[in-house]
């Protein structure tokens, strides 16, 4: 809550505006209650003519007017404020979330991070469009109004000044008791944007298991639980404005009732001063009250506040990298030296230390589990080892700039995204300013000619999320053709033919077999066929390197390979 | 106005809460105008020193107008609140039962991050609709009603001049407000939906983003949707407080020509001097409720737009749903008839012309090239959508007759892509299975050679599982499912053979008797098949049995050709 105040008053135009214009609207409310007093008590007891009274009805107009103006220009800055302030924490958050570390991107649910940008950022809103300004004219109106009635009657400027600190106090009492509640609404509004999400993901898989029923209910039941907690919070806010609403009128009485005695008993207060306080007072109570109800929206924002701090402050490791350049005149060579990798929970990689020469093809074998995409992760620069060094050329890879290593590199990981975009777009991503042939040679080579010539808008043909529908072996071509456009010097693939037919897999073998002539390469398989020609085989086992070597010094070699190639070739498999 | 026909319809559903509102939002209007005015005349009357106890009538009806207003305007919010709240769940739900029959094709047409924010976002926003636009006007016609027809009681032309006021306020400046927004385009909702949309797809994409190096041009993306969605907002509200500040200034202006004709009726004699003051206050007050009507077009286009984004859904061309339940005692025989299907606007056919017969209890392999329509005999199979022509029958029925959930009831599907949830490894394997017991599921996860604890956590889509291991799961929880048809499409795609080997094992033991068919790539291990049906441009090529399909020589030989060499 506090880093909103402080980003509230660090902009001095913005206050000195709110202040000013409180100023204004203060005088203007006195102003109003003056002329319409005088106005009244000419005519009603005075017994002047409307002639008499003409000037003082235009300085009432102009009062007016002003009042409206400065009660127009406030809301206007209190506006700004709102538009400046969420800015700049969605600007914030956009720069956190895209500099998160890969593992730190998979944890907690997107739905929810995604609420956290636009909820929690709009939830602030209340809090610098109204609170804001309201607390500065509740800290500048009711004094001048008290000023102005001190000097026309003192026991009235008393009782003000006696009754009104129950106002604040109240509030705080209630801020206090909200505080939570608020929050917790808060978090149910995100807790339900990450299952919903996540339900439409799952969908087809929820009917399949009979499940979508229960997830209505479960939409029907969060959304109640929703409402209430928002209800919660606003029972309170009502009470607590009918509270003051009480409080306000027991004070207008004892004020109107001071002075009608004094005025029908005493005599000692003219008809024009008690008519005047009688219509400062509500004024003076109605910022008050006001300002309780701003209190509340801006409570609102508490809530919003803590989860925006919370996910600014989260910790993250993200990598640092250098600023030694790299250039790919020559396919450079890469080196894991003693490199062990930790996941926050469970699986440990035991440190593998393996050359990969210039040019050269590694392929990573290993159970499912085993470690290899992880190993892959480490290589290309998204996981940072636990210990231990990627060497590229001989030095560590994190001493490179990171787009000079990411330039040179194509990593087809095992899930590849495809983007809501044509699929030329998504086959350029990383590759800017591909030409349409260069595409079209691409698209070619990851057999994807065929497909291309049955839609109606080829290349143009958009995909992802609102486009056509793809295959899975579709999808996983679109995917390598990446690479085949970019002719990256390091190729990192992570079972680039799953999902496809021998015959499509021959074709893409091929076109890789030709990428990687000009490329340092390692690729993770399943289909020990594919990577026998690989000038370096690394067997990985839970976690642990158990053999390096060509395929035909493993099979001699490792046991558990020559079993994975006999199996694969046993033809029992299913 | 079509556009909140929907709304209207769940808005009237809570007709106990809107008559509540409007009663109270009544009564408290009009205390307040009780109020002040009492206070205006006390203050006049106690001007013309009055006894003192015809002044404690009035302030006693004075504090009765005050509670009387406090606990209305409580009462008020208290309904009109608790009704909207109640709106937005039916609103979401109706919502969801909207997209859920569009579940299999959903993500062609919408953007998840797109439907997130229409249920998040554009339903909030629809609060405005019943607080803001349904109610309030009603409200506001009766308070006024009741007032001019007191003011009218002391002076015909102060109560004239309240209505012209009402008009102006009421009618003229929301109209030409309302015009002035139809003109200049507003998008709040369109660019909320737009920022969360990318905002979504960034979040999904951020691994590839990141690999690629896209990450800074998407975030200047980001950014820049986010300004522009500011910048809208911040019209709308401009635009808001403008409309808002015209109305208070001709509000004032009404009190004032309210003054300016009183002290005129009073000086001309027309008007005793005591009720002056009284007037004024009444005019003050009165338009406080007309307040209301400055924001109205304003959040009614909101809401029309918010309303258009909910229910503008398309209907999907729903598959006539039968109500024959699916016999659950035996493996079902399937049967495709001359099947044909063409995905919605494309110019060629998934499948044409699809026959075969699959008896009860066999065991058949569907294989060919990728894009073959391998996994669209699997959809039709399951009802995601009906021929175009022919006929696909299941345990004898034809599939239109077919409850679609008793289909799903009883068959065990894995699909190319199975999707798991956020929660633990318990979770996804219970959506199976909720009978099975700790045992069984343990049994069922080792069967596939995974040793998770049940506790383990899952992140969404199972990001920290690894490839296999997802599919091993997504085994595992057909396991556990044991119905007597299984679908299931390459379900070892992605593991080492010797996990593959230990779950065909388990596949074939206990799905001995039941109807299998299975999607593969891989044809080592199809001999065991009693048919294989070899898929080639959406049209079956041939279909047989091993050795038929091996002593014809004809695709089916020439693929295996291949894997032989390449095995070699
Ligand atoms: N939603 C869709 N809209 C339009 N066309 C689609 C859609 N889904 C698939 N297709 C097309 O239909 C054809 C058959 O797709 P299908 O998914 O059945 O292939 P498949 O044989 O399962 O291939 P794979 O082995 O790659 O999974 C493909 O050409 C594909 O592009
Ligand atoms: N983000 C993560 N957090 C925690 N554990 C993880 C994470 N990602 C993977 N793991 C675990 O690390 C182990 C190795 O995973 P990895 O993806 O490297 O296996 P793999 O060899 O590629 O297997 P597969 O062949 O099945 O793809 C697995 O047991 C997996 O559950
Ligand atoms: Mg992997
Ligand atoms: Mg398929």
């Amino acid at each position: 809550m506090k880093h909103l105040s402080r980003f509230a008053f660090a902009d001095r135009k913005g206050m000195t505006l709110l202040i000013l214009t409180s100023l204004l609207i203060g005088a203007s409310v006195i102003g109003q209650s003056y002329y319409f007093v005088a106005i009244v008590d000419r005519i009603f007891l005075g017994q002047q003519s409307l002639q008499d009274v003409l000037p003082l009805f235009a300085g009432l107009f102009l009062v007016l007017a002003g009042r409206t103006l400065f009660t127009w220009l406030n809301g206007k800055t209190g506006i700004r404020l709102a538009s400046k302030a969420k800015e700049h924490y969605r600007h914030r958050l956009i720069e956190k979330m895209s500099r998160q570390s890969i593992s730190t991107s998979v944890t907690g649910r997107s739905g929810q991070k995604v609420s956290v940008l636009m909820d929690s950022v709009d939830e602030l809103d209340g809090y610098f469009s109204r609170y804001i300004p309201q607390m500065i004219q509740t800290l500048i109106i009711p004094v001048m109004i008290l000023a102005v009635v001190f000097s026309a009657h003192l026991y009235s400027g008393l009782i003000m000044v006696i009754t009104a600190p129950f106002i604040p106090m109240f509030m705080a009492i209630i801020g206090v008791m909200t505080k939570k509640k608020s929050e917790d609404q808060m978090e149910k509004l995100s807790a339900f944007s990450g299952q919903f999400l996540d339900t439409l993901q799952g969908l087809v898989t929820l009917k399949l298991f009979n499940r979508s029923h229960r997830q209505q209910e479960e939409i029907e039941s969060s959304s109640l639980g929703f409402k209430t907690a928002t209800m919660e919070v606003l029972k309170v806010a009502f009470v607590s404005s009918l509270m003051l609403e009480f409080i306000s009128m027991l004070s207008i009485g004892l004020i109107a009732l001071e002075i009608a005695i004094r005025l029908v008993v005493y005599e000692s207060v003219s008809f024009f001063t008690a008519f005047f306080i009688l219509i400062l007072a509500p004024e003076f109570y109605l910022t008050l009250k006001e300002f309780g109800s701003a209190f509340h929206t801006g409570r609102g924002a508490s809530g919003a506040s803590k989860q925006l701090e919370e996910t600014l402050n989260e910790e993250d490791h993200s990598l640092v990298w250098g600023d030694q350049r790299l250039t790919y005149e020559q396919p450079p060579a890469l080196s894991l030296r003693a490199v062990q990798f930790q996941y926050e929970e469970g699986f440990a990689l035991d440190p593998v230390s393996v050359d990969i020469p210039a040019g050269s093809h590694l392929a990573v074998v290993g159970k499912s589990g085993s470690g290899k995409t992880t190993l892959l992760n480490i290589f290309s620069g998204l996981l940072p080892p636990s210990s231990g060094d990627v060497d590229v050329n001989g030095r560590p890879l994190y001493s490179y700039k990171e787009t000079d290593w990411f330039n040179g590199v194509s990593y087809i990981s095992q899930h590849p995204y495809l983007f809501s975009g044509t699929i030329a777009e998504n086959m350029a991503i990383g590759v800017p300013g591909a030409s349409r042939e260069e595409t079209a040679r691409a698209a070619e080579k990851a057999g994807l000619s065929q497909l291309l010539e049955t839609l109606e808008d080829g290349l143009d043909t958009s995909i992802g999320e609102g486009g056509r529908g793809l295959s899975g072996g579709e999808k996983q071509r679109i995917a390598l053709a990446r690479a085949f456009l970019k002719k990256p010097s390091v190729i990192l693939f992570d079972e680039p033919t799953t999902g496809l037919d021998v015959k499509t897999e021959t074709v893409l073998q091929r076109s890789i077999q030709e990428l990687s002539e000009a490329a340092t390469m390692i690729t993770v398989a399943h289909r020990l066929h594919t990577i026998q020609a690989a000038d370096q085989i690394l067997v990985l086992d839970e976690g642990r390197a158990v053999g390096t070597g060509t395929h035909e010094q493993l099979k001699a070699e490792l046991p558990l390979y020559r079993q994975m190639v006999t199996m694969q070739k046993g033809g029992e498999g299913a | 106005m079509k556009d909140l026909k929907e709304v209207v319809r769940l808005v009237t559903l809570e007709k106990k809460d809107i008559l509540l509102s409007i009663l109270f939002g009544f009564l408290a209007g009009l205390s307040a105008v009780g109020l002040f005015a009492s206070s205006g005349y006390l203050i006049s009357k106690a001007a013309l020193l009055p006894p003192l106890y015809a002044l404690t009538v009035l302030i006693a009806f004075l504090k009765l107008f005050g509670f009387a207003r406090a606990l209305g305007r409580y009462a008020e919010r208290y309904f009109s609140h608790r009704a909207t709240f109640s709106i937005l769940s039916h609103l979401r739900v109706t919502f969801y039962k909207r997209l859920e029959p569009t579940a299999p094709r959903l993500f062609q047409k919408y953007r998840s991050g797109d439907l997130l924010a229409r249920i998040v976002g554009d339903v909030e926003s629809l609060q405005n609709f019943f607080l803001r636009v349904y109610y309030p006007p009603v409200v506001l016609v009766i308070i006024f009603l009741g007032t001019i027809v007191f003011t009218s009681i002391f002076s015909l032309p102060v109560a004239v001049v309240l209505l012209l006021g009402l008009v102006v306020t009421g009618l003229v400046i929301p109209a030409w407000y309302s015009v002035k927004q139809r003109k200049s385009s507003r998008f709040v909702r369109e660019s909320r939906g737009q920022l969360s949309t990318e905002a979504t797809e960034f979040i999904y994409g951020f691994r590839d983003l990141k690999i690629h190096q896209q990450l800074s041009e998407k975030q200047e993306m980001l950014q820049q949707a986010s300004h522009l969605y500011l910048q809208q907002q911040e019209k709308d509200s401009r635009e808001m407080l403008a409309s808002h500040s015209w109305n208070t200034f001709v509000t004032l202006m009404v009190s004032w020509v309210v003054l300016g004709l009183g002290a005129f009726l009073v000086s001309s004699g027309d008007l005793n001097g005591l009720f002056l003051a009284m007037l004024v206050m009444i005019s003050l007050t009165v338009f406080e409720n007309a307040a209301p009507m400055a924001v109205l077009p304003a959040h009614l286009e909101d809401s029309r737009r918010a309303s258009a984004r909910l229910f503008s859904l398309v209907d999907e061309e729903k598959t006539e749903n039968g109500t024959k339940e699916m016999d659950a005692s035996h493996a079902p025989s399937i049967r495709m008839e001359n099947v044909s299907w063409r995905f919605p606007e494309e110019p060629r056919q998934a499948l044409t012309d699809v026959s075969f017969s699959i008896p009860a209890g066999s065991k058949t392999a569907i294989v060919g090239a990728s894009g073959s329509g391998k996994s669209t005999i699997f959809q039709l199979l399951l009802k995601f959508h009906a021929a175009d022509a022919g006929v696909v029958k299941v345990g004898g029925e034809d599939i239109r007759t077919l409850d679609e959930e008793s289909l799903w009831a009883h068959t065990n599907v894995m699909l190319q892509e199975n999707h798991f949830f956020f929660g633990t490894i318990r979770d996804n394997l219970s959506m199976a299975n909720e009978g099975a017991t700790e045992e069984q599921q343990q049994a069922a996860l080792a069967s596939t050679g995974l040793s998770f604890s049940l506790d383990k956590q899952v992140l969404e889509k199972g990001e920290n599982l690894s490839g296999g291991e997802k599919q091993r799961l997504a085994a595992a929880r057909v396991f556990l499912k044991g119905k007597r048809l299984w679908l299931l499409d390459e379900p070892t795609s992605s593991v080492d053979t010797l996990t593959e080997r230990s779950i065909y094992d388990r596949l074939f033991r206990q799905a001995q008797d039941d109807t299998v068919i299975l999607i593969s790539h891989r044809l080592n291990g199809l001999e065991k098949m009693d048919q294989i049906i070899v898929m080639e441009d959406g049209e079956i090529q041939e279909s047989g049995s091993y050795e038929d399909l091996m002593s014809r020589r004809g695709l089916f030989y020439e693929m295996k050709q291949i894997e032989q060499t390449i095995l070699a």
